[in-house]
């Protein structure tokens, strides 16, 4: 647990550094303004390194009963990566058809086991989502290659 | 009198169909928020932002502000009913609550939270009607100075009060802050830390920021435990109480509501703190404090009046200064903006109709929930049996459409995503997200109030030397700092004694 802190407390230590050097990085030239647009990041980043310095020297105890679950991994990065091709692809292949998409397989990925469930759940949520909130609601969402395929 | 007539206006604008509509959809969608365990107040909000594009902002303040206590009030049910609090002000909620439920008076726990909750309310509304008006009158006498001490100390007592670590607290506001100086600066022009991505011109959004730091990584963590077996629930008999449960929890009702609301108006974790301290006092002061933890009806009526009444209170920072003091308000905050109202202290001059309608609102809001939440108990429970791998999955359906509402950009979506790995990995290793948020919005006032301050006295900070309101206010963040260790470790007793 403690070499988690301190894990932690390096990842603070690396972030504050790189922060401070593209600061420090910046054209400090300012009229009339005796702090400039440097000052204050360069007090955040010196600030922050000194966090990362003491949490990775001395970490908080660990908490007890925390870190129950052990990690499933694989699960987690799977549906960051799904949900990451989900976001980039949404504008051209559209809100209906990503989310059809989204939507199974990741159900799949969480345990869904039947493909009828998965197909007629996905299909339908999907469609639901898409209807209630273009026509009910007023939000407007891409249609992408449908849009395409109707035209 | 003057104050009857603003709020008779008020009344005339909630009144309107079209925002009684809106703040019944936010009542509604806001226990669903707040009954689905997760995403939270905050999260909740920033993922419905999209309902409020092109609406008058009276209509969008409404329908938010409707989410806000919907969520409050829809976690209580499933603490009751399932001892699974659907967001973190409900936890004490829990202890007693699932306790009366065990013993088959769920129906009088869901009533006293009901009742209690509307009470709360409305007494924090009329707390908020008397106090608001000459707090902004006095806050349009704060001057640079004052303003950026103001902010140091709403950061301090967020900070503090957001996790068990003092240091990993500090990580997470200044994380915020740092996040804040992305984009250009507005004095100079300068474009800064944007590593050379055109999108981040703009710097980050609230809501897209929100979204991914609350809802996705909320859902990346669930998903780790998806297959942890299914959660039982107590049936509910019939949502009513007794004269005599009502007169025997009405005391702890109003310290509750009062508490609430006071320790609401301060920045913080407003409704934890508020729903945890109620709790802890209702127990130290009570002649049976052995029956707490085992089904006392007061413990469950104290911290749900108090949450509910804090919800209110919290507003009164953003409403009177223009500052927000928490994550929900920091949210509040993004839509207004987004719909053209800048909070100040000029807002109830400026925007008469956002700020009594809202409060006109509130009373409407708590009047629907009670109407609504008695008969809607079992929907609630149903919803919550969606088997998970179906929930999490729409749940994140839904937030993409929220994020993807702000600027129509991929790139905010990919964003919201890593946010959501950042996220994840922050609450694994128990840093507290809150002052995330809360430092990205603050970040850039406060940057300029102090600039602005500099500019004014020469480069010299005596300046603030000579503001005694300035110097009470960073006496009071210091204070704060150190504080929270003695109530916090009041608040991990009484953890670990129930």
């Amino acid at each position: 647990m403690k070499s988690e802190g301190r894990l932690g407390g390096v990842c603070v230590l690396a972030f504050a550094v790189a922060y401070l050097a593209v600061a420090l990085s910046i054209p400090a030239a300012s009229v009339g303004d005796p702090l400039g647009p440097t000052a204050f990041p360069v007090v955040l980043g010196c600030f922050m390194v000194l966090l990362g310095v003491t949490l990775a020297t001395r970490p908080d105890q660990a908490r007890e009963g925390g870190h129950e679950a052990p990690g499933r991994w694989g699960i987690v990065a799977a549906l960051a990566g799904f949900l990451g091709i989900y976001g980039y692809s949404l504008p051209f292949v559209g809100y209906p058809l990503g989310t059809f998409l989204f939507l199974g397989v990741t159900a799949r990925l969480l345990g869904e086991r039947s493909w009828p469930v998965t197909v007629g759940f996905s299909a339908s949520i999907s469609l639901g989502i898409y209807l209630l909130f273009t026509q009910v609601l007023d939000v407007p969402l891409p249609l992408g290659i449908i849009e395409g395929i109707r035209g | 009198m003057e104050i009857l007539g603003h709020l008779g206006y008020g009344f005339g604008i909630a009144l309107q169909p079209i925002n009684l509509l809106y703040a019944f959809i936010g009542c509604l969608v806001g226990t669903l928020i707040g009954v689905l365990p997760g995403i939270g107040p905050a999260g909740g909000m920033a993922l419905l932002i999209p309902l409020t594009y092109g609406k008058e902002p009276a209509s969008a303040i409404i329908l938010l502000s409707g989410i806000y206590y919907g969520a409050m009030y829809g976690g209580s049910t499933t603490s009751i009913l399932l001892n699974v609090p659907g967001e973190a002000a409900s936890v004490v909620t829990a202890l007693d609550g699932y306790q009366m439920a065990r013993q088959g008076r769920a129906g009088p726990a869901l009533a006293i939270a009901a009742i209690g909750s509307f009470v709360a309310g409305t007494i924090g509304i009329v707390f908020l009607m008397l106090l608001g008006p000459p707090m902004a009158q006095a806050a349009l006498r704060f001057g640079p100075a004052e303003t950026f001490a103001l902010m140091v100390f709403g950061l301090s007592m967020v900070t503090s009060l957001a996790g068990r670590s003092l240091r990993k607290g500090f990580v997470a506001m200044t994380l915020g802050l740092t996040m804040a100086t992305v984009g250009v600066d507005l004095p100079t022009g300068l474009i800064r830390f944007t590593l050379g991505i055109p999108k981040l011109m703009e710097g980050f959004d609230v809501i897209v920021v929100a979204i991914g730091l609350f809802a996705v990584s909320e859902i990346l963590l669930c998903a780790e435990k998806v297959r942890t077996g299914e959660v039982l629930y107590r049936q509910v008999a019939r949502v009513w109480l007794s004269a005599k449960d009502f007169l025997y929890s009405l005391g702890a009702v109003l310290r509750g509501s009062v508490l609430g609301f006071f320790i609401g108006v301060l920045p913080g974790a407003a409704h934890v703190t508020a729903s945890f301290l109620s709790y802890a006092l209702e127990k130290k002061f009570s002649k049976t404090p052995e029956r707490f933890g085992q089904g006392e009806i007061r413990g469950v009526a104290a911290p749900e009046s108090a949450n509910n009444s804090a919800a209110v209170g919290a507003m009164i920072p953003l409403l009177t200064l223009g500052l927000p003091a928490s994550a929900v308000t920091s949210v509040l905050y993004g839509a207004l903006l987004m719909v053209g109202v800048k909070p100040s202290p000029f807002l109830f001059q400026k925007h008469p109709d956002v700020v009594w309608g809202l409060i006109a609102s509130m009373y409407i809001g708590n009047a629907m929930l009670l109407v609504l939440n008695l008969p809607l108990v079992g929907l609630w429970v149903k919803i919550l049996k969606t088997p998970p791998r179906w929930l999490f999955p729409i749940v994140l359906a839904i937030s993409f459409i929220g994020v993807y509402s702000v600027n129509r950009s991929a790139l905010d979506l990919i964003l919201a995503t890593l946010l959501g790995v950042l996220g994840y990995f922050l609450r694994k290793a128990d840093y507290p997200l809150a002052p995330v948020i809360l430092g990205l919005v603050l970040g850039d006032l406060l940057e300029q109030a102090l600039r602005q301050t500099l500019m004014i006295s020469g480069g010299s900070l005596t300046i603030f030397l000579h503001s005694p309101i300035a110097i009470s206010l960073f006496v009071l963040a210091a204070v704060v700092m150190v504080a929270p260790k003695l109530i916090y470790r009041r608040g991990v007793t009484l953890e670990t004694e129930t």
